[in-house]
């Protein structure tokens, strides 16, 4: 087996190298795109199954959330466009495993108008049914409603004004779970899921002036942005892209699509370093690059 | 009179904001009119989102009567808009097909045309990046090569394969990569960026209260 | 599985199959799947606003709960209509005064208390050797950094002496930044295709071995 994988993985560097010394001769790059598909679509055939190291802000969060006494109530947000699922769906399953597995209360809602209803609506029901939890007594959608500063600003106060019913329409005083809250002060834990830049207001809005405690999951295009938030001690925790998601599955002990395409993206890492050094010889070594000039 | 009715009524809307957050929510007159103006602020945001709507429709609309170039596939863009919007105003009463829960001709427009084929124009951005990486990431200076030599650390670091690469170098080095580029340098900077944008933010928001910026309200 | 299951992965993979042909080239597949796009999601914020702001917001309210007054906060969201006539535009105005006032006014507040004073508050660090001189080197860096990206982007003077050798420390801090960025950006981009190829393989060539075994 060992010398098969070391033989499969000469043959990949080998090939990539090909496809690679193709893009310089022909100047097409379509025999990069191919190189990439390549090594996406390998790992996912011959799948290998590669050991997920914690980072410092997902255990923190993770953390966060289990020390949560059972039977708190949560908000989940699913502050993203249909655009990011590959990254922060995994997220979105694995706080959902992680809060029905804690039998909290979670209320979820969206800031994000194309599909943030419909996402949270699917994936919400989905897991539901897996942990036997009923609509209005553990969990209700409030749905989406328009300029995301009000809604933040507004559920400071009062949730029932700016959602007067849930997703589908109900009224908030007929649902059950909704009985004893009022606004973020019944709230024990903020879960953001987003792919855009709605957390800082989730941080300078909700945690700033309503102490909520916020934990989030967003894409890796945001993630070294956060940084800031979570040293400041404004945000508890953070999901950096994919490998966050995988490196949450792995704590949960539910590996999930996230940890599948951690060999993908480690494959298409080391191509595009390769293609970046190989680049940067050529330029270098070229007369262009001599000279200093733009290639 | 055109203006000046709008410049008074940010100053007052933003005024309110304002007062409000200094006022206790639940015994004051001003912390319970809050949520309330908050709520017509919802409600006026959501037309907002309709203009876009009707402006698309609009635009494709003249290039169909015009039959313009191309104007098969401004059909196809109003028949979608009115395959999507149409079953979704009509009452879940008269079928389970309309209106827009689970299992409605929404939905179910949304769950498997819109949604993979907005999942799958932002996976293409993978191709466009490989090739952009090769073609014309140069380090031709000290600051790009500063620049190339962390990305490929962080790119490294990141994934399990380049994380166990990292650790044969150096035992701690993804520890090291994460304490003193993410949570050192990285971080210090986008702390920078972070206030620098927040001032900005507070002496726009200023300007807007006070009618000195009135961009916003177009010509 | 279902013939709606079935039926429900083929039109998905058809779509990604059509906006994945133009990689290879432009084409009438990928045309008609990007207008298709762009209606289905205009089609899908008219939905949306129809439930989720007229009904659930205004007409059941008003109605159900006698809060008649939530007409104006209409009657405001109708006048932003106006905008496409050239002679009535100016209309609009109030609208989107009363908009852009209360956002201002909760960002003026928000923006100074919940970003600016924590941030700083964070960077004042202590720069002794007291917890090692790792975290001695972490603070030196972070207060370092913050200092000199905040006076790289501090245009109003000219980048001489000084202000100039302090900026130029802030652009090293900047590429580091920047870099780490791609890096994530990579990232980013890369788990987007995952996902899709996931589908690809798992669901729609699933299927098909489905149907023949």
């Amino acid at each position: 087996m060992t010398i098969l994988l070391v033989f499969a993985y000469i043959l990949l560097i080998l090939i990539g190298a090909f496809l690679l010394y193709m893009a310089f001769k022909t100047d097409d790059r379509r025999y990069i795109y191919a190189a990439v598909a390549f090594y996406v679509i390998f790992p996912v055939i011959v799948t290998l199954k590669l050991p997920i190291t914690t980072s410092p802000e997902v255990k923190q969060l993770y953390d966060a959330v289990e020390a949560l006494p059972d039977s708190s109530t949560v908000m989940l947000t699913f502050d993203y466009y249909p655009s990011t699922l590959a990254e922060t769906e995994p997220m979105s399953h694995a706080a959902l495993h992680h809060l029905f597995r804690k039998d909290c209360k979670v209320i979820t809602m969206t800031t994000i108008p194309l599909g943030g209803p419909s996402i949270a609506e699917r994936v919400t029901r989905k897991l539901a049914e897996e942990y036997n939890k009923v609509y209005g007594i553990d969990f209700v959608n409030l749905g989406y409603k328009a300029n995301y500063v009000a809604v933040l600003k507004g559920m400071g106060t009062s949730i029932e004004t700016i959602y007067p019913t849930d997703n589908s329409g109900t009224r908030l005083s007929e649902i059950p779970m909704m009985e004893n809250i009022e606004n973020y002060s019944d709230i024990d834990f903020i879960f953001v899921v987003a792919d855009n830049s709605i957390v800082d207001y989730w941080i300078s809005i909700v945690n700033a002036q309503y102490n909520n405690p916020v934990g989030t999951g967003v894409t890796a295009v945001m993630a070294p942005r956060y940084f800031a938030y979570i040293s400041s001690g404004q945000m508890t925790g953070m999901l950096g892209g994919m490998k966050g998601a995988a490196e949450y599955e792995t704590l949960l002990n539910k590996p999930a699509a996230a940890n599948m395409g951690m060999t993908s993206q480690s494959l298409v890492h080391l191509f595009i370093i390769f293609s970046v050094i190989a680049g940067n010889i050529i330029f270098l070594t070229s007369k262009k690059g001599r000279d200093g000039k733009r290639t | 009179m055109k203006t000046t009715v709008p410049v008074i009524a940010a100053f007052l809307s933003g005024f309110v904001m304002l007062l409000a957050f200094f006022f206790n929510p639940e015994t004051s007159f001003l912390g319970r009119l809050e949520p309330e103006v908050l709520s017509w602020v919802t409600i006026v945001g959501g037309f907002t989102l309709l203009l876009g709507v009707v402006s698309i429709i609009r635009v494709n609309y003249s290039s169909v009567k015009r039959k313009s170039s191309g104007w098969g596939y401004k059909l196809a863009t109003l028949v979608s808009i009115f395959a999507m919007a149409i079953p979704a105003i009509f009452p879940v009463r008269w079928s389970s097909l309309f209106g827009t829960g689970t299992g409605s001709i929404y939905d179910w427009l949304f769950n498997y045309i819109d949604s993979p084929m907005m999942s799958t124009m932002f996976a293409m951005l993978a191709f466009y990046i490989a090739s952009a990486a090769f073609r014309a990431f140069r380090a031709r200076n000290a600051e790009a090569t500063l620049l190339l030599i962390t990305a490929t650390l962080v790119m490294l670091w990141r994934v399990p394969m380049g994380e166990a690469l990292l650790q044969g170098i150096h035992g701690n080095l993804p520890n090291l990569i994460n304490t003193y580029i993410m949570n050192g340098a990285n971080m210090a900077v986008q702390r920078g960026i972070i206030i620098g944008a927040a001032l900005g933010a507070a002496a726009m928001s200023l300007r807007i209260m006070l009618g000195i910026e009135r961009t916003y309200m177009g010509k | 599985m279902s013939l709606v299951e079935y039926i429900q992965i083929w039109v998905i993979a058809f779509v990604t199959l059509s906006l994945f042909s133009f990689l290879y080239r432009d084409n009438p597949f990928y045309k008609l799947s990007e207008h298709i796009f762009a209606g289905l999601s205009a089609g899908y914020y008219f939905g949306l606003i129809w439930h989720a702001v007229i009904l659930q917001q205004m007409i059941d309210p008003m109605f159900d709960n006698g809060k008649w007054w939530l007409f104006i906060p209409g009657i405001l969201g109708v006048l932003m209509f106006s905008r496409f006539s050239r002679k009535y535009s100016w209309i609009s105005r109030l609208s989107l005064a009363f908009v852009m006032g209360n956002t201002a006014g909760i960002f003026l507040l928000s923006e100074l208390h919940g970003k600016v004073l924590p941030q700083m508050q964070s960077t004042m660090l202590s720069l002794g050797f007291e917890n090692g001189l790792g975290s001695f080197l972490l603070a030196l860096i972070v207060v370092v950094g913050v200092i000199s990206t905040l006076t790289y982007f501090y245009f109003s003077k000219e980048h001489k002496g000084l202000l100039g050798g302090v900026a130029r420390i802030g652009i090293w801090f900047i590429m580091i930044s920047f870099g780490a960025h791609f890096g994530y950006t990579v990232m980013a981009r890369i788990s987007l295709l995952i996902g899709r190829v996931q589908f690809l393989y798992f669901d729609w060539i699933g299927s098909i071995i489905n149907l023949f075994s």
